[in-house]
Order: structure tokens, then C-alpha cells, then sequence
């Protein structure tokens, strides 16, 4: 729906400061995309794929573009190429790679080599008017570049701090790995108070090339987090993907992975925990585009108190993908009477002699095992720990033992007690 | 040890345990057999805490307190074990971290010093021998993917590691095959003590053969039928449950 003239202003403001910058074709496809957010306006419910999400409470709300803010590293982060934002502003780069490689995408983009402005705006979603917000509005950026065969083996983090109140944060980035090349990064999002956080990231895989993509959303509570990701992959690359929502108010995250390349394999993962009033919103595709493609797709999801999950996901096999091998499935516990998750998978077959399968459940704590580790002596409590933990950490199978790992499942755990807490048995 | 009085147990209102008298001393081996369907298993879970079953009538008393107000991990930390006729499959949670963790908390109950993760690992090498299972089967998700042999060495290992005082067996024979039942009758006499007794809930004599009672119960629909020595699972493998007047049912009753 249209937005009204008398609510455009703080988008006309943001996306008048944000045109001004770089060079012309960005300032052309920046313009064009604040138009398309202004016709098109926020998704409505009646949008099948918003069914379950509204965002009516967001776009009432009056906010505006933030200056710097400061950054809030986690305990305990892993050791790693490191890369801070304060609402939506560099603030620390602490890496030996090049700026070139990792770093502000603004920057990057002044020096336009052909790659990069090949490949921005071209993943995600044009028909999506939070993408064409992004679009317009994104201020720095950050760009992962690595040219063809380079390994970078130590993790990479970008942290994403917002603290300033009502506060519309639209970060971007870009993530190209040259054939051969590969890459862990993990982009943490978390905060302070009531903000809005929209962001895109865009990764393309070349032949060959691998990358452990991890998205950590520690919102604050009362955060609005609506984010995209959209993946390319050419032949034989590799890309796992791990979503992990276990923090915030509202999450949407829109995931959509194209294996563009025969032999393209991937895994799409997720946990997402929505205990209290959280409402935790996952859209997930795959599309396999060529021959002898491989997915596999793990989703787990706990909701307590009055929480609310939905996870949508999508396979489609186009003409032409023979061989593909797909598999996919969702499973939900409930901790509360009042909680609720949607489970949604869906396949589309437009091809001959492929595997697909899919299951969906969502259910209870099975009792029997609840019952098993009490015969042995553990408590209610601890044996429900155990249960919740196996559980949730299903969804970390891509990740490789070590200090990443460790850290990751610590992040589950903290959070997993948090909700158990407040849902009690 | 264990004192039962007129135990009667309905499960969804359906009254599955008719007054059941039974007394098990330290050091004993009672063997509880039965037809298909006779409440054996129904005694078994009622012993351990199991949610589902309304105690109707009668009492249960070990080592002279009120076992049925016992939630059932305060029953495991008092020294009750029971192996389960189908254990249970838990995907990610690793066998050697439930025997731990179980292990402390018995251990912490009995009043004595939890195990630091050395000492612990050398413990459960000494009791992994006495049941011959294989060391790999610690790190596994606990049951997942187990045979059904395994499954239930599995279950006398946790035995082995917990040292209960009363330690029920629910068919802890079917479905093995003759090695499978050697080596779990070998752990069980290893694990017998003056100070331990042991319920064998069973439908054949076969483990009998290798596993000695002192005592023998047949349980049949709901009642304690028929009890006498080792002499009585002989005799019950010859002539059946029949001539005790026992029909079989079909299927047996679960919550």
C-alpha cells in the first residue's frame, strides 16, 4: 500500500542524505528504489507471505536516521577478523586483510571495479518494498571480497550495534567470493531499546568457492528486525547458511538461496527461540536451478510463554534440474499452552528424476524422555535443559567443531535458559 | 527394602494392579513373570514414578519411607533403577553425559563427592568390562541408532554406573539373542551384593537360566497368582500360565 504523503518524510530526509553519496549509477539505482518503497509501501497482511507477520505497528511508528552509535561486543567472541557498526556506521575495522577485501562497501563502491557494481542489487529481491527501502537508505555498507582461491580461515565478524532510540537502521552487505575462495562470517545483530533494523546481504558464491554464513539476531526486546538474504551459488561451490533467531521483539528473516551451478550444494539452518510476546518469522527458498544441486534444510523452533513462530519454506526445482537431491525439515516444540508456531513447507517439482522430501512437526517435550533422564536421577528442570539443548543445537550440524562452535552453542544455551526460565514446566 | 500392600493401579480409570502384595529384601533376587497383558510392566513403572498410573489402593514403602511421594528422580537418587523394557532414544544428547550427570547427582544424594571428569572416565572404564560394551557407544547419542542388544546392555551399564540398591529389570531379555542375553545376565550377577536386591519382570524362564532367584511371582491380571522358589519358573516353562487358570490377553495395557 501507497505511503500516505503525510508519513514519507523521514524516508524523503534519510534517502536525501543517502543519494547524495557515491557515484552515479549507485545515486540512479538508490532513487529508483525509494520511489518503488513509496508506491509499493509497507507488505500487508493480505500479501500471502506476510499471513502470519504485520508489520502495522512498525509502520505507524515515526522514526528516523540515526547518527553513529557505539558498539557492544559479546562475551567471549571468538578470535577473528572483526568488524564493528553502531547504527549502521563503521566503527572499528580489526583485520590484516585489505580494505578492499573487508570493509565499508561505500568506500569500495567510489573506486567502482566491475565485480561490485556488477553484482549490488542484483540478488535481492527488486519485487520486495523493504528491499528497495534498504536500497535506497543503506549508509556504509560492508563488502567481503575475496579474490579467486583465497582462504581465510580464521572467522570473520561483523557486529551490529543500534542503541539510539526509534531509531530505522538499514544496513547492507555484499559478499563475493571468487572461485575457490573461502570464507566463515558471522553477522551479529543486537541492541538497545526500540529500533527498527533492516537489513540485506547479498552473497555470491563463484565455482568451487565455500562459505559458513552465520546470522545472529540478539535484538533487544523491543527491536523490529526485518532482514533479507539472498545467495547465488555457481558450480560446485558450497554454502551453509545458519540463522539463528534468539533474540528481539519481531523477527522476519527472508532467506532465498539459488544453486545456479550443477553440483551446487547447500545447507540452509536454523533455531529460532520466540518466548514472551516474540514473534519469529522465517520465509525460506531454495531454488534449484541446475542439474546434480544439493540442499538440506534443518529449521528448529521453541516457543514459550506467548511467543509466536512461523517458519515457510519453500523448494523449487525448475526444468531442467535433474538429479537434484533436496531435503527438508521443520521441527517446533511449544513450552506453553499460549505459544504458537505455523509450520509451512512447501515443494515446487518442475523436473524429472529428482529426491526431494520434506516433514514438518510441531509438538510437546516427549514425555518419555523426560521421564528416562528422571529415572536416572535428574531433575525435572535439567533433564528439560538437555532435551531443549539437543534439540535446539540440531541446527548447528554445518558448523565445525571448535571455538566458533563452542561459542555459538554457548549463545543457544544462554538464551535457551532465558526462555525456559520464563516457561516453566 | 521394599514393602508393597495392596497395591491396586488404574490407568486412564482402568484398574490394571488388583491388590498386589510383595516384599523384597536386601540382598534378594525376585523374579515377577506373567502372561502378556498381566500388569508386570504396569508394576515396574508405578515402582519408578512414572506419570499416568493412579495408585487407587495400598502402599509402597523402601527402606521404610512412602515411595509414592517421590517425584521420580528424588526415587533414582534414593537408589531405585529401573531398566526399561524399551529405552529410550534421546538424539543429542550424548550417552556419556546422562551417565555423568546421573552419576553426580546419585552421588550428591548419597553424600558423596562428585567425580571430576578423569576419575569419572576411569569409573566407567571398569564398567563398561563388567558389561562388555564397546567404549565408542559412551559418545553416541544416547540409544540412537542402538540394536536392540545394545540398547539393553546399554541399560545394565547404567546399572553398573549407578549402583542402585533396588533395581528393577522390565524384560530386560526380550528380544535378545543368546549372546545378547549371556552378557546382560553376567553384568546382573556382577552387580549382585548382600546389600542390593533386584526384581526380574519377565514373561519367559530364559533369563532364569542364567540369572538365579531367590524368589518367584506369577503376576495375572492385576494379582500375585502363585509364588514359591526357582523351582516355580521351571515348572511354568513346562505347563505354561495355564493351569494356573491365566489366559493370555492380547496386548498389554499402557497410560
Amino acid at each position: 500500500m501507497r505511503i500516505a504523503s503525510e508519513s514519507r518524510a523521514p524516508y524523503l530526509a534519510a534517502g536525501r542524505s543517502a543519494i547524495e553519496a557515491g557515484p552515479s549509477w549507485l545515486k540512479r539505482m538508490r532513487h529508483e528504489a525509494l520511489e518503488n518503497f513509496l508506491r509499493d509501501g509497507f507488505p500487508a497482511r493480505e500479501d500471502e507471505a506476510w499471513k502470519y507477520t504485520s508489520l502495522a505497528a512498525l509502520e505507524k511508528k515515526s522514526l528516523h536516521s540515526p547518527g553513529p552509535g557505539p558498539e557492544f561486543l559479546p562475551d567471549g567472541l571468538p578470535p577473528g577478523h572483526l568488524l564493528t557498526y553502531g547504527n549502521g556506521y563503521v566503527l572499528k575495522r580489526s583485520t590484516s586483510l585489505p580494505d578492499s577485501m573487508l570493509g565499508r562497501m561505500d568506500r569500495a563502491l567510489e573506486h567502482a571495479t566491475a565485480p561490485l557494481s556488477r553484482h549490488l542489487g542484483t540478488l535481492a529481491g527488486k519485487e520486495s518494498a523493504l528491499v528497495a527501502l534498504n536500497t535506497a537508505l543503506w549508509r556504509e555498507g560492508a563488502l567481503l571480497h575475496l579474490p579467486a582461491g583465497w582462504r581465510v580461515s580464521e572467522p570473520m565478524f561483523i557486529v551490529r550495534t543500534i542503541t539510539e532510540e526509534a531509531a530505522m537502521v538499514h544496513e547492507r552487505s555484499l559478499i563475493v567470493l571468487e572461485p575457490g575462495a573461502e570464507a566463515t562470517l558471522v553477522e551479529l545483530c543486537n541492541g538497545r531499546g526500540e529500533y527498527w533494523r533492516n537489513p540485506v546481504t547479498e552473497i555470491l558464491l563463484g565455482a568451487g568457492a565455500r562459505l559458513l554464513y552465520v546470522r545472529l539476531v540478539e535484538e533487544s526486546a523491543a527491536a523490529a528486525h526485518t532482514g533479507a538474504l539472498c545467495a547465488r551459488q555457481e558450480r560446485d561451490s558450497r554454502l551453509d547458511v545458519l540463522s539463528l533467531a534468539l533474540g528481539g521483539g519481531l523477527t522476519r528473516q527472508d532467506i532465498a538461496l539459488d544453486l545456479a551451478g550443477p553440483g551446487a550444494c547447500a545447507t540452509l539452518n536454523g533455531c529460532f527461540l520466540a518466548g514472551g510476546r516474540t514473534h519469529v518469522d522465517h520465509h525460506t527458498r531454495i531454488e534449484h536451478s541446475a542439474a546434480h544441486t544439493q540442499s538440506r534444510e534443518v529449521f528448529r523452533g521453541i516457543a514459550g510463554g506467548r511467543g509466536r513462530g512461523v517458519f515457510d519454506g519453500l523448494i523449487v526445482v525448475r526444468h531442467g534440474a535433474e538429479k537434484t537431491d533436496a531435503r527438508q525439515s521443520s521441527r517446533n516444540l511449544l513450552l506453553s499452552p499460549h505459544a504458537e508456531i505455523d509450520a509451512k513447507p512447501q515443494l515446487e517439482i518442475y523436473a524429472d528424476d529428482v529426491k526431494c522430501s520434506h516433514g514438518a512437526t510441531v509438538g510437546r517435550l516427549d514425555a518419555g524422555q523426560q521421564f528416562y533422564l528422571q529415572s536416572r536421577g535428574l531433575d525435572a528442570v535439567e533433564a528439560r535443559a538437555l532435551l531443549l539443548r539437543a534439540f535446539a543445537l540440531d541446527a548447528l550440524a554445518a558448523v565445525p567443531a571448535g571455538s566458533l562452535r563452542a561459542w555459538l552453542e554457548g549463545r543457544v544455551e544462554a538464551a535457551l535458559a532465558a526462555l525456559a526460565g520464563a516457561s516453566p514446566p | 527394602m521394599l514393602e508393597i500392600s495392596n497395591l491396586h493401579v488404574a490407568v486412564n480409570g482402568t484398574p490394571i494392579l488388583k491388590g498386589i502384595d510383595l516384599t523384597v529384601r536386601a540382598g534378594e533376587v525376585h523374579a515377577v513373570m506373567g502372561p502378556n497383558g498381566s500388569g508386570k510392566s504396569t508394576l515396574a513403572h508405578v515402582i519408578a514414578g512414572r506419570e499416568g498410573y493412579e495408585v487407587t489402593a495400598g502402599e509402597v514403602l523402601y527402606l521404610d519411607r512412602n515411595l509414592l511421594e517421590l517425584a521420580p528422580e528424588e526415587r533414582a537418587r534414593a537408589g531405585i533403577f529401573l531398566a526399561f523394557q524399551y529405552p529410550v532414544e534421546i538424539p543429542g544428547v550424548a550417552n556419556i553425559q546422562l551417565l555423568k550427570s546421573a552419576l553426580n547427582q546419585v552421588r550428591r544424594a548419597r553424600g558423596e563427592a562428585e567425580l571430576d571428569a578423569m576419575d569419572f572416565l576411569d569409573y566407567v572404564q571398569t564398567r563398561l568390562a563388567l558389561v562388555g560394551m564397546k567404549e565408542e557407544l559412551l559418545y553416541r547419542s544416547i540409544n540412537e541408532g542402538f540394536s536392540g542388544g545394545e540398547k539393553k546392555r546399554n541399560e545394565v551399564l547404567q546399572m553398573a554406573v549407578l549402583e542402585p540398591r533396588l533395581a528393577i529389570l522390565d524384560e530386560t531379555d526380550s528380544g535378545l539373542d543368546i549372546d545378547a542375553l549371556k552378557a546382560v545376565a553376567d553384568g546382573v550377577n556382577a552387580l549382585r551384593s548382600a546389600e542390593r536386591a533386584m526384581v526380574l519382570v519377565t514373561h519367559y524362564q530364559r533369563l532364569l537360566n542364567y540369572i538365579r532367584p531367590d524368589r518367584v511371582h506369577v503376576l495375572a491380571a492385576g494379582r500375585m497368582v502363585k509364588s514359591g522358589g526357582p523351582e516355580l519358573a521351571l515348572e511354568l516353562e513346562k505347563r505354561g500360565y495355564g493351569w494356573l487358570g491365566v489366559a493370555e490377553p492380547a496386548a498389554e495395557a499402557r497410560p
